[in-house]
């Protein structure tokens, strides 16, 4: 089965890959990385569909044994199911569903947004507490700055943060988050050249 | 039974009214009220995001299919279909613990292609854009005809392009643990990794300044709803 499953993940990846960057040399590689991005969208369609069944399944468990806060877990039962069932029935463009949608995920969605502007500030309080460094102390003068630098003050803009403030946000900050992202991308690039040569098998079968 | 759109109106702003009361309540702690939202939340979105996968995912681009080719009887079709159709099966087979061996094939398979997608993904959209851009930073021309004169582009370019190798000697990976379980550089990458550290903070300070800009967005908004929702109320009333 290791085999199998690794035979599987290298084929499927390189047919990906040569649809990228071998099109021009052989054209009919489109069309299997396209049928084969096809396949793979419908299967994650699939593995999303069995999460959420398997979203029901922990949480009737906890309902099931009585376990603690299982009246949340019921809540949080009931409420997939009539959704779900609703949007299998009406589908996802019926005003009932905008409903949900406008007047559920929505104001949920922005009410713990704003309520992270509390946690932040929290955060932030507690990051000078607990460590005092260089990039904790650069990390807040650059936010406070970018902060007093971009809000509209009822007595006009302070003189020269509002360009300070954007000098930093496009030169001063553009070389650290490039490299952050140059970073990120090559350890992305890394991981899945690792999966793709067989080194790491994170679908199972070590 | 037809509702009209300012019965459904009526029906989106009491729900959201409801639901934002009951997540600001976290301000006053964790608090069942919060958790009830929360969990509901939890529990529409998936259902949401379970009906959106059902209609726009597997029934136009399996089931239709799929239906399509045993009326038309085209093997090719078939045979097509078939392979996410078994790799669909395969995946529902992760439920049960005595089977979840043969799901490894399928999620074998959406791994391989989520790696190369990642591979792809990195080298064309983050590694050769963001490479191009800090030596476009240099490009004279491209800054005269945005005003900007010859020493400011240049600096620019300079900050930029320290910024971005600074904060790449800071993640070396090269660096090996000591005895005591911290990280032994060399002298050099040592020293650059500290003026990395200052890039970084300058980042993520920016990125922390516009999440919190964007929170207080956010929270100004909700109170603004909750404001408008009571003066409409009110004014129907009065």
């Amino acid at each position: 089965m290791r085999v199998i499953t690794v035979f599987i993940a290298i084929v499927s990846g390189l047919a990906v890959l040569g649809g990228y960057f071998l099109q021009d040399f052989f054209p009919v590689l489109t069309q299997v990385q396209t049928l084969v991005l096809n396949w793979a969208i419908i299967l994650a369609g699939v593995a999303a569909l069995g999460g959420i069944l398997n979203l029901i399944s922990v949480h009737t468990g906890k309902v099931r044994h009585s376990e603690k806060g299982s009246i949340y877990s019921a809540l949080l039962v009931v409420s997939l199911v009539v959704t779900f069932a609703l949007g299998i029935i009406l589908r996802p463009e019926h005003s009932a569903m905008k409903v949900v949608m406008s007047g559920i995920i929505i104001p949920t969605e922005a009410a713990l947004m704003g309520i992270l502007t509390i946690s932040l500030l929290y955060a932030a309080i507690r990051l000078l507490r607990r460590r005092v460094d260089v990039m904790s102390i650069v990390f807040l003068l650059t936010a406070v700055f970018i902060l007093l630098g971009s809000a509209t003050l009822p007595f006009g803009d302070i003189p020269l943060i509002g360009t300070f403030a954007r000098w930093v946000t496009q030169v001063g900050a553009l070389g650290g988050m490039r490299g952050i992202l140059i970073g990120v991308a090559l350890g992305a690039l890394t991981t899945g050249l690792r999966v793709l040569f067989g080194a790491d098998r994170p679908y199972g079968g070590s | 039974m037809v509702i009209s759109p300012d019965q459904i109106n009526l029906l989106t702003g009491v729900i959201g009214f409801l639901f934002t009361l009951l997540i600001f309540s976290y301000v006053l702690g964790d608090n069942p009220l919060f958790r009830v939202a929360v969990y509901i939340f939890i529990g529409v979105s998936s259902g949401y995001i379970a009906a959106v996968a059902w209609w726009q995912v597997i029934m136009p681009r399996l089931v239709y299919p799929l239906m399509s080719a045993i009326v038309s009887g085209s093997m090719i079709e078939m045979g097509l279909m078939a392979v996410p159709l078994l790799g669909a099966l395969l995946i529902l087979m992760n439920a049960s613990p005595r089977l979840m061996g043969m799901g490894r094939v399928a999620m074998a398979f959406l791994v391989g292609v989520g790696a190369a997608v990642t591979i792809a993904g990195a080298l064309i959209g983050t590694l050769i854009p963001q490479i191009m851009g800090t030596i476009n930073a240099f490009d004279l021309n491209a800054a005269t005809t945005r005003g900007i004169g010859f020493v400011e582009a240049v600096s620019n370019g300079v900050i930029i392009l320290v910024g971005t190798v600074l904060t790449l000697a800071y993640f070396h990976f090269g660096a090996r643990p000591k005895a005591d379980g911290s990280m032994h550089r060399l002298g050099l990458i040592e020293v650059l990794a500290w003026g990395g550290r200052v890039f970084i903070g300058i980042a993520l300070g920016a990125v922390f300044a516009g999440v919190y800009a964007a929170a207080l967005t956010a929270l100004i908004e909700r109170i603004s709803s909750l404001i408008n929702f009571i003066t409409s109320l009110l004014g129907n009333f009065l």
